[in-house]
C-alpha cells in the first residue's frame, strides 16, 4: 500500500459521454482504484464527459449499467474534488439542477491548476 | 511542471482547442497520429501562442503525405525525439 | 528515467497500439527504464497469442511478447478488461472452464492496482489509446 512517499497526486479527465464506448467506465475505474490505494485524486468533467452526469439515466434498455449512478461511487470512496467543467456544460445548454451530482462548476483556468499540481493526468 | 500534451486525433475533433484552453506557458504540443494533420497550413490559424512550443511525428507525417516547411512553427521530431521530450517536460498528457 | 506506458488501443484497429509499440521500444533504446507495461480496455488484445496476419503484415501481438521477453518487461493485463474480452491466461481458462489460453505468457493478468503501482514509482507515465 502507499506510504507517504509515494502519495500522488493523479487528475482524471474523463472527457467522453457514457455507453458510445468504454473511456468514461474506464477512467472511473482507474479514480476508484486510485482512491482504495490512498492517492490524492481530482475528477473533472469536460467536454462531451459532462453528459455523463444528466439525472434520469436508465442503461437497462441497452444492456449497460447506468453510469450516472455509478458515479455515486466517487464520493464513496473518498473523493471529493470534483468538479466540471463550465463552459462544457454551457455549449451543451446544461445548467447545474440537470446533474445527478453535486459537481462544482469550474472554469479552464482552475482544469489547468489541477493539471499542473499534478504528478499524472489520466485524460480519455 | 511543465507538461508535453501529445494530441492523436484529426481536427474534426476538436481535441486542440479543448488541449489549448488547458495549457500553462512553457508547456508543449506534440502531434502524433491523425494529430499531424493540424500542421496543415489551413489550420495553423488555431495554433497557440509562441509560448507553447509545437511538434509533430516525423514517422505519422511521412506516412499521410504531409510535408511541414521548415519555416512552419511546428518542429518535426523522430521517435527518439518524443522519448526525449517526455524527458524534458516533466509530465505528459495524452488527448485521444 | 523510468516510464511506464499504459495501452488502451487494440492492434489492428487503431494506430495507437502501434504507437505505443514503437515508443516502448525506443525508450529502451535509449537506455531508460521501463518500469511497467499496462493493457487497459481494448488494449489487452496486444497480448492476444491466437493472432494470424498475412505475411507482408506486422503481428503486432507478437512483436510485443518478442520485446517483453527480449527486455524481461513487467506486463500486465487488466484482468477485468481481459477475460470479457476473451483474453485469459492458464489460470482463468481453467478457472472458467475455457478450453483455451488466448495470452501470451509475457504478460500477467492483474488488477487495476498495479497501474497505482506503476504511477507511484514511475518518473513518467504515458497513455495510448
Amino acid at each position: 500500500m502507499a506510504s507517504k512517499n509515494t502519495n500522488k497526486a493523479i487528475t482524471f479527465i474523463s472527457r467522453r459521454a457514457p455507453y458510445g464506448d468504454s473511456n468514461a467506465q474506464l477512467c472511473l475505474e482507474m479514480a476508484l482504484a486510485c482512491a482504495v490505494f490512498g492517492q490524492t485524486v481530482s475528477y473533472v468533467f469536460l467536454d462531451d464527459g459532462v453528459y455523463q452526469l444528466l439525472k434520469h439515466q436508465d442503461a437497462r434498455g441497452i444492456d449497460s449499467k447506468t453510469l450516472g449512478k455509478a458515479l455515486e461511487t466517487l464520493d464513496l470512496y473518498g473523493i471529493e474534488n470534483v468538479c466540471v467543467d463550465a463552459d462544457s456544460l454551457s455549449e451543451r445548454g446544461i445548467r447545474g439542477g440537470d446533474l445527478v451530482l453535486e459537481v462544482e462548476p469550474v472554469s479552464r483556468t482552475h482544469i489547468a491548476e489541477l493539471i499542473d499540481q499534478a504528478d499524472t493526468v489520466f485524460n480519455l | 511542471m511543465t507538461c508535453l500534451h501529445t494530441i492523436s486525433k484529426s481536427p474534426t475533433s476538436k481535441l486542440l482547442s479543448s488541449c489549448v484552453s488547458v495549457l500553462k506557458p512553457g508547456d508543449g504540443i506534440l502531434f502524433i497520429e491523425d494529430g499531424v494533420y493540424y500542421c496543415s497550413p489551413a489550420e495553423s490559424g488555431r495554433h497557440p501562442g509562441a509560448d507553447i512550443r509545437l511538434f509533430a511525428l516525423q514517422e505519422d507525417v511521412a506516412a499521410r503525405g504531409l510535408s511541414v516547411p521548415s519555416a512552419a512553427d511546428v518542429e518535426l521530431v523522430d521517435y527518439a525525439g518524443f522519448v526525449g521530450l517526455c524527458c524534458e517536460y516533466e509530465k505528459i498528457v495524452s488527448w485521444f | 528515467m523510468k516510464f511506464s506506458i499504459v495501452v488502451y488501443a487494440a492492434p489492428h484497429s487503431a494506430e495507437a497500439a502501434a504507437t505505443a509499440f514503437n515508443f516502448t521500444r525506443s525508450v529502451l533504446e535509449q537506455g531508460h527504464d521501463i518500469y511497467r507495461l499496462f493493457f487497459f480496455g481494448d488494449g489487452v488484445h496486444n497480448a492476444s497469442r491466437l493472432s494470424v496476419v498475412a505475411q507482408d503484415e506486422n503481428n503486432l501481438q507478437q512483436q510485443w511478447d518478442q520485446l517483453i521477453r527480449d527486455h524481461g518487461l513487467d506486463s500486465v493485463i487488466c484482468v477485468s478488461s481481459a477475460v470479457n474480452r476473451g483474453i485469459v491466461d492458464a489460470q482463468e481458462a481453467s478457472r472458467h472452464e475455457l478450453g483455451a489460453v488466448s495470452a501470451y505468457a509475457s504478460s500477467e493478468l492483474a488488477g487495476l492496482g498495479q497501474l497505482i503501482d506503476a504511477t507511484m514509482h514511475s518518473d513518467r507515465v504515458i497513455n495510448f489509446g
